[in-house]
Order: structure tokens, then sequence, then C-alpha cells
């Protein structure tokens, strides 16, 4: 097919989720599409992602498309340059297919904190895709796009592929620049992969990966190394963690795992228990130290140079608190103010400076475990399969709790990815696993040799 | 700790986040929540409060010091709500005349 | 009742950067607004900082200039607050790590003699926007081509007694960071600012009294009468049994009073954390060798050796090194031959643009070697400024010292004639009148008869007859 013939495709496909109400999308066109089309035939040859169509989660910023983060406080909001993420994209021939939902600035975990209207999960609409990347995840799941960049700071990748029964990929912190990605937790932030395979979010993320001068904190390690046909896991150690299999979890994400780590043992893992003793500490240390960041990093947004802003009666400080008051949702709201208290006088010991040390140990938790001969840990990504719209939001301490065990991979700042393990009462169920800082390419093959062997759409009881 | 309505206010204020007086009370109990639980945090004494851990590289690269162009696309005016002879424009100062 | 006056200064200074402390804009002054902005400066979504290595560099160099102990690793902060000429709502600073601490600048004050003045910490910061209130009505423009400029932080300790210390504080630091290459330190473009913290208590007394802080001082002048007029103020205070309240002051040029902000808040909750977007800071010892040898000789160095190397006394060492550029023009011009005191003279006395060293060495050599009187080698020392040589000046003026007995002699007998009644007097026992007359001799020669040869024959002349 020839690019504009793929473009012609998806906007249809993205027209009929519309129609059928997924709610996924923020931003897209024909016209767009039409001109991303172009710009690909215009290379001079094709590139490793020669006319593939990806989804751009909208806190990513592309001057194509409008960029909102979700959020009424960037209604319309034009950026004049676009991510690197997207520049690599593109000049590997790829075209950006649309912008799509997201929890607002990326704080959630359901996508039910959108201005624009929640995402409905694509095999039950009463239910959440996750989040806050579930605009991505969903339209991956629906077939409409073959891939989608995300973001993490708490799992928000891995955490809707889990819920959607797609692969979600998080590189090693500072793999990926995040220079044009709307700052959340500027510590955790990760541009990541949705795709259908692990095979397709592997190519995407080798051409999206890479130190960037525009972002300080990138990593000059060596490119990740394609993946390697094959699928055995012998001389593999997998590791699993007590702590993410409690004795309550839910009976379908444990036979999900069960199932896993059965097949991975017949392709020659040995697999052994390990613990990450202060894994408890973890949401807690994130809802700390995100929201810390977050406060700061939103704090830009106030009217005066760009984005929307409230009529005002008054002075600048009248102008700044209408526009954010009105401009950022209930759960922007809120963590912007737990992180501005956190970070007070008087407070700054007591939250932050702890949720630091924290952070410390749990991510020693993670060196421990890998240095005592793990090669890989293995858990569940979810503590559930995708709960019903509605049901967290009452409560925003619940809905935190849904991030339990995704959060500890990105406070550590270790690469992590969900992958389809089998359906429960018809919902799919995501496993998990977690690699030593730049050892993308071992997770990423171990996950691809899963994945040969595994049923993905099967009931796992 | 728990977080009163003085705390919200302080807070909201120092975060320039106008909150209705209606939502004043709801707001707090969900802070008061919020707060509560992650203060579970500092009960634990064995934790060393220390500098925090950078992610990413051991040490900051640096940029030659040469002008570059921005390349953007469009720009202040375009970006502006206002834009009056070449100036970003807001309200006066008022009450936050001095900083 | 005598009271003690303490005051430290904090002092911002632009670093001399071509582009701006995180982004690649240019750092240029006077542009039109808003054209030296890009995502970084600006704050828009997803945009992200990256060091300027020459402003480290530059305030590396500042720092060792101070004395100062220079840190391995130094950490970039957060400082959050709202302000329209501060675009991400927070400025990039450094806060519990900064680059440099414990250094000291030597200064001479008139109450005192030699004072070493601590400095507490130098650190690395972005300047913010400008705002203008008044270019339209009713509202507030906001010009961003200033923010992100890089500044140099530098705090004094509470080590100065006087005003009049203070502005010998300033300007000894600006001369070092001048010499340095740091920062062209002008308070007239911006590129110096410096907000005063003063405090008084009773002599003898080692706590502190509570401190105002003074802001936005636009002069030198201005600084010293600022706190002059605090200091009254605390003490009026205090002597009528009050306290001092801790507040922030503004100084009105034109009443020459202080007055408090109109904000009332207390001090502010900056929420400081280290800036997640910036590893560590590392000057390695390697790279802070090499910014060391960069140095330039510093005032104070250059000045002793001027003296002892060209034996110039400590006001004429001291006018010299004032300004890097005239201390080495001074120097130039020795290396051509000329003698040290005269050079300098010339050079203290003279202003404006120089002539080629080369020149004005050979001027002065002229008129030590009786070719030129000073007289005529004043006249000649302007058109030098064009890069002729003096002798050809002289020649084409007309001036070169004539010191042929012939021409004096007729100079000598026209002037005996044209003023017969100081003839008169002079034989008479008026001998001051000798100086009259060889000034008329030096008029008829325009200047160029040789004064001794003249005033020798004029008297000659006279005993004469």
């Amino acid at each position: 097919m020839s690019a504009r013939e793929v473009a012609v495709a998806v906007g249809e496909r993205l027209a009929e989720a519309e129609r059928a109400g997924l709610n996924a999308t923020l931003a897209w066109s024909e016209a767009a599409l039409l001109a991303e089309a172009d710009r690909v035939d215009a290379l001079p040859e094709p590139g490793p992602l020669h006319a593939l169509p990806v989804a751009i989660k909208d806190n990513i910023v592309t001057t194509g498309l409008p960029t909102t983060c979700g959020s009424r406080i960037l209604a319309g909001y034009r950026s004049p340059f676009d991510a690197t993420v997207v520049d690599r994209l593109h000049a590997a021939g790829a075209m950006v297919a649309c912008k799509t939902n997201l929890d607002e600035f990326a704080m959630g975990s359901s996508t039910e904190h959108s201005a624009y209207g929640r995402v409905r999960h694509p095999m039950d609409p009463s239910r959440v895709p996750g989040g806050s990347s579930g605009g991505s995840a969903a339209l991956v799941a629906s077939g409409a796009v073959p891939m989608a960049l995300g973001s993490e700071t708490g799992g928000s990748v891995r955490q809707p592929a889990s819920f959607c029964g797609v692969v979600g990929v998080k590189p090693t912190y500072g793999r990926v620049s995040r220079y044009g990605l709307v700052a959340f937790g500027s510590s955790l932030d990760c541009v990541s992969v949705f795709a259908r395979t692990v095979g397709d979010a592997a190519r995407v993320l080798r051409v999206i990966a890479g130190p960037d001068p525009r972002d300080a904190t990138t990593l000059a390690a060596p490119p990740i190394a394609p993946l390697r046909s094959g699928a055995t896991l012998s001389g593999t150690t997998i590791g699993v963690p007590r702590e993410y299999f409690p004795g309550d979890l839910d009976r379908g994400v444990r036979a999900g795992c069960d199932a896993a780590l059965a097949r991975m043992r017949e392709l020659g893992a040995t697999i052994v228990e390990v613990s990450l003793p202060h894994s408890s500490l973890a949401v807690p240390t994130y809802y700390i130290i995100a929201p810390a960041e977050a406060a700061a990093n939103l704090a830009r947004f106030d009217g005066a140079r760009y984005g929307t802003r409230a009529p005002a009666a008054g002075d600048v400080r009248a102008l700044y608190r209408a526009t954010r008051g009105a401009g950022f949702g209930a759960e922007v709201r809120r963590r912007i103010l737990v992180g501005t208290y956190v970070l007070s006088a008087g407070y700054y010991d007591a939250y932050y400076g702890h949720a630091q040390a924290a952070r410390r140990r749990i991510a020693g938790d993670f060196s421990s475990a890998f240095a005592a001969g793990v090669d890989l840990l293995f858990a569940p990504t979810t503590p559930t399969t995708a709960f019903k719209a509605g049901e967290k939001t009452g409560d925003p301490v619940s809905m935190y709790l849904a991030d339990v065990f995704v959060c500890p991979a990105s406070l550590a700042g270790l690469p992590a990815m969900s992958l389809p393990i089998g359906r429960s009462e018809g919902l799919p169920v995501g496993g998990q696993l977690i690699a030593p800082a730049l050892a993308e390419a071992r997770m990423l093959a171990a996950a691809a040799a899963l994945e040969s062997v595994l049923d993905a759409t099967g009931e796992v009881r | 700790m728990s977080v009163s309505r003085a705390d919200v206010e302080r807070v909201a204020a120092l975060a320039e986040l106008a909150v209705a007086p209606g939502d004043l009370a709801e707001l707090t109990a969900q802070m008061d929540r919020i707060v509560g639980f992650v203060a579970q945090l500092s009960a634990l004494g064995d934790l060393s409060i220390g500098a925090a851990e950078p992610m990413g590289p051991r040490e900051t690269p640096l940029r030659d010091d040469i002008v570059v162009p921005a390349d953007l696309v469009h720009g202040p005016p375009e970006l502006a709500p206002e834009f009056v002879d070449g100036f970003f424009v807001v309200p006066k100062l008022g009450a936050m005349e001095e900083p | 009742m005598t009271w003690e006056t303490v005051i430290g200064l904090e002092v911002h200074v632009q670093l001399g950067t071509r582009s701006k402390m995180f982004c690649g804009c240019s750092a240029g002054f006077g542009d039109p607004p808003n054209t030296n902005v890009c995502p970084v400066c600006l704050g828009l979504p997803g945009a992200l900082p990256v060091p300027n290595a020459m402003a480290v560099r530059l305030a590396v160099r500042a720092a060792l200039a101070l004395d100062c102990s220079v840190q391995a690793q130094s950490v970039f902060a957060r400082k959050n607050y709202f302000y329209p000429d501060l675009p991400k709502g927070y400025q990039i600073s450094q806060f519990e790590r900064p680059l440099a601490i414990r250094g000291r600048l030597l200064i001479e004050s008139a109450d005192r003699g030699a004072v070493a003045v601590s400095i507490q910490r130098l650190h690395i910061e972005e300047d913010a926007g400008k705002l203008l209130h008044d270019r339209i009505p009713g509202k507030t423009a906001i010009d961003l081509n200033r923010a992100g400029i890089p500044l140099a932080e530098i705090v004094s300790g509470p080590d100065l007694r006087s005003p009049a210390e203070a502005r010998a504080y300033l300007t000894a630091l600006k001369q070092i960071l001048v010499y340095a290459g740091v920062s062209d330190c002008s308070m007239e473009k911006g590129s110096l600012r410096v907000d005063g913290n003063i405090s008084v208590r009773r002599a003898g007394e080692t706590a502190l009294g509570t401190k105002t802080e003074i802001k936005n001082l636009n002069s030198f002048a201005n600084l010293e009468r600022a706190l002059t007029a605090e200091r009254d103020r605390q003490q009026e205070v205090l002597e009528r049994g009050g306290r001092v309240e801790q507040v922030t002051l503004l100084f009105s040029a034109a009443t020459g009073e202080v007055r408090p902000t109109r904000s009332k808040e207390a001090s502010h909750d900056y929420r400081y954390f280290d800036d997640p977007d910036l590893p560590p800071l590392v000057v390695g010892s390697r790279t802070l060798e090499q910014i060391g040898s960069e140095l330039p000789e510093l005032p104070s160095a250059k000045r002793a050796r001027l003296m002892s190397s060209y034996g110039l006394g400590a006001y004429d060492a001291g006018v010299l090194v004032s300004e890097r550029p005239i201390a080495d023009y001074f120097e130039a011009v020795c290396r051509e031959g000329a003698d040290p005191k005269s050079a300098a003279n010339w050079i203290i006395n003279e202003s404006g643009a120089y002539p080629e060293p080369a020149a004005l060495a050979q001027l002065i050599g002229l008129v030590a070697g009786g070719t030129l009187s000073h007289q005529a080698a004043k006249r000649i020392y302007p058109e030098l400024r064009d890069g002729l040589a003096p002798r050809v000046v002289a020649e084409r003026l007309g001036l070169l010292q004539v010191r042929d007995e012939v021409a004096l002699r007729g100079w000598v007998d026209e002037v005996i004639a044209a003023h017969p009644g100081e003839v008169a007097r002079y034989r008479a026992g008026e001998i001051r009148l000798l100086a009259f007359l060889t000034g008329q001799v030096m008029k008829r020669s325009r200047g160029t008869a040789d004064p001794k040869g003249a005033q020798t024959m004029l008297a000659r002349q006279l005993e004469g007859s």
C-alpha cells in the first residue's frame, strides 16, 4: 500500500472508532493524514517505519495537530515545535495518525479525568481502558492503528496495556528524549510505546530511543539491539517478587501469571522467588514525588503567554487564579495542591525528604535482586482486570492503589513492559517484565519468546 | 498531621489556584485523605533523609555558547492570548506588586 | 549611644555569554521585544533546559577571582513563585549546593583600612524577563528577551560597617569581575544589580539586629544614599524604643527616602527542590585548573606590581589599574621605551581615546630629549589619534623646539624691545619678571622656543646693557 492509501484507510478506521463512541482521539483529520502521507512520499528512501501510522498521546507536542493534554487550559493549543520523538518517527517514515485522549496532564489511572470525556474500553464500554494513556491503548487494541506512543510516570502505559490486552513498553528513564513531552513528573516521565506485538513495539522503541542534546536527562547509551528471533529462555533466570502476589490477588490475574510462568519454564527459564521488601512504600512515595514535581511543572499554565485565559476582571493574580481554577480539572487541582503542600515550608523533610529516601530503598531492592543472579522479574501488571467506569472516582486513594504493581519500576527508572497473557471472564490479563537499567533488548527478547507460546486471548482457567 | 481548611487555602494561594468557597470542604476532606495516605512514609523512622538520587546521567551535559535560531513554526504573536506592539499583555500587577 | 551598622550585599551580574543560560537564544541587549525567544525561555509545554558551558566557565572564573572554594558538584534547584516575568512559574537557580562558597574580597575602608569581606556563596541562575508598566495603559507588558540570561548571584557576609564600605565593596567587586572578563557590570544596562541588607546594633553587641532589605538600587551613589537613609531611620526607631520590622524597601532617588514595598507578605515560601531536568553540575579538577590559568592578573596584584616594577606611587598605580585596558596600555607605552612616571602622568591626565603606544612613547621621548617643549607636546597629542607620528606632526605645526642660538637671540631681542617697562623693572630688582618675559619669548616663537635656553639668553641679555 502506498502512504496515501494507508492514510485514507487510517482515516476510515478513526472515523469508525469515533462512531463507535470509543472517544479515544482528540484530534485528527483527513487533511492532516494526507499531509503526513505526502511527507513520507517525499523521503528519498523508505525508513524502518515506512508509512506506518502511529497514534500520539496528546501530551506529546506536534505542530501538525493541536496539543491539549486532555485539559481545557490548553484547548486548541498549537505547539510551534514538534517533540523529538515525533521528529524521529517522521525521519523513519512513520505517519502521525492522530492525538489520543488521556487523563488530564497524564494524571490518572483510568482516562476518566480528561476534560474531553472518558475513553471506553474497546471490549466493554462500561469499563475503563486504564490510564493515563487510555486513548492510545484503546486505539491500538481496537485495531484502528498498529502502534501508538504513550507516556509513563507511574505506570500509565503498562497499566492500560494490561487492561486492553496489548503490548506496552516503558524504556529505561533517560533512554528516550522527553523534549516535547509535556512534563508531569520530570524524574519519572518516559515516552513509551503501545503495539499489538512485541516485535512492533521493539521497532518503534529503537527508532525513538537515543540521546538528545535538547534533553539533559538522556543517557549516552549504545542503541537497543534489534530483536533476536528464536523462542527460548534457556539460561534465563526469572525472578518472581513475592510482594506482587498477595494472598488476595484477583484469581484470574493469578491464574494468568501461573500459566505464563509455566510457559516460561517450558522455554527453559529458571524461576526463582525473590523479595522486594520496600514495595509497599512505592505508591505513597510516588504520590509525593510526582505531585511535587507536577506542581512546579504546571505553574507555567497561567493564561499569560499561551493557552486559554479566563475572562479577567482584576489584576494579574486574579487572571492566574481564575484561569488555573477553571482550566484545570479536579484531579489536576488536587495533585497541584498536594504537591505544593508537601514542598511547603515545614513539610519538606517529612514528605519530600522521606519520599526521596524511600525511593532509593525501592531502587535498591531491584538492584539487589538483579545482582543476585536474576535476569528479569516477572509479575502481574495490575491487581485486577479493567474496572468499571465510576468505580474508583469517588476516592482518589483507591484510584492510586491501581498503580501498586507498576509504580515501583517507574520510581527505580527501570525498563518494564506489559504483554497480554490471557483473558479472565473475557477481559485481558497482563503480565509484566522488569529488567535492569538499559537491558531493553533482553526484556524484549524474553517477551517475544513468551508471546510466541502464549495464547493471549484464551481464558486462563 | 491532618489537613485543615486553612492549610488548603494557604496552599491554594501559593499555587495561584482559585477554590470556590463551595468546594473548600470537599477539597479539604480529599486533601486530608491523600496526605494522610502518603504520610505513612513519615512514620517510618528508619529512613534517613537525604538528597534526591538523580535519575539519568551522573553529570549534566553542557551546551556550546553559540546563538541558535529558534526554529519555531510560529512565534509569540500566534501563541499569545493578548499581544500588543511586540509584547505579551496581562493585567496590572495590583496585589502582586513586589515579588 | 553608639550604633554599629551591619551591611551585607547581594549582587547579581549577567555573565557575558553570547547565548542564554539554558537555551541557544541570543543574550543580546536592546533587541526588539520577544525576538530572542524559543520554547525553553518562553516556558512552552515540553521544553527542557540545557546549561551553557561558557556561563559555567565564567561563573567559575568569578568564583576563583573571589578566592572561593569551587564545588566539584553543585546542583540546580527550582525556586517556585508566580510573577509575570517568570515564564515557567519557577526560576532555575541553585540552593543548598551552590557552585562556590567561602570566598573573600579585600577592600579599603576609609574608617578601618584594609577589610577582608567574606563572600558566602556564588551561584548560577537564570534571569527573568522585563515588565513595562506604562507601555500599554492599564496593563502590564512583558518582554521575555531577558528571560533565561545567565546570572551569577554573589552574596557577601554581613561584614560591611558603613554605606561607604558597601560602595567600596561594590566598586571592588565590579572591578574584579570586569578584569576577569566575567561581565560588563553595567548598572545602566542592568548587568549589575544590587540589593542591600542592613541592620543596626549597639556598639559591642554580637547579636545581629533585625535587618531590612533594600532592592532595585540603580547606581553606586544611590546604594550609598539608600543605606545611609535606612541606617539613620533604624537608629531613630531604636532610639525611640521601637522595633525594626523586617521589611523590603525601595529607595526613591527623588526624595532620598526609603519606603516599604506595598506587598505585605512575610517571607516567601519558595519550596526549593532539586531540578529533576538537570543532573548535577560537575567541575573537574583539570577544568578548574584550566579556568584558573585563564584568570588575568587581578587588580590588587597588578597594582602592587606596577608600583614595584615601575616605581609608581600607590595613587597613580591605583588609577592605572582601575580598568585593565588602561593598565595594559600603560605597560605597552613603557615597553616602547617611555619613562614610566611620564607615561603615567600623560595617561592619568588625558582622557578619551589614547594614541598608539609607540606614538605616545615617542612624544614622551621628544620632550625628554628637549626636542619639544611640554606645551608643544600637549598641542601635538590630540593629532596622534589619527595615527600620525609625533615628529611629523611637530614639523607640520612648526613646533619642533628651537634651540638655535641665532633664532633664540632674535626673539629675545624682539621681546626686550617690545617690553621696555618690564625690562626696566627687572633691572631695578623685580627678578620674577623674568618668567613673564620668558613667556613672551615662548609666545613669539609660538611655543617652539626651548624655554630653558630662552630664559638663560634673556637673563644674559638683560644683564648686559
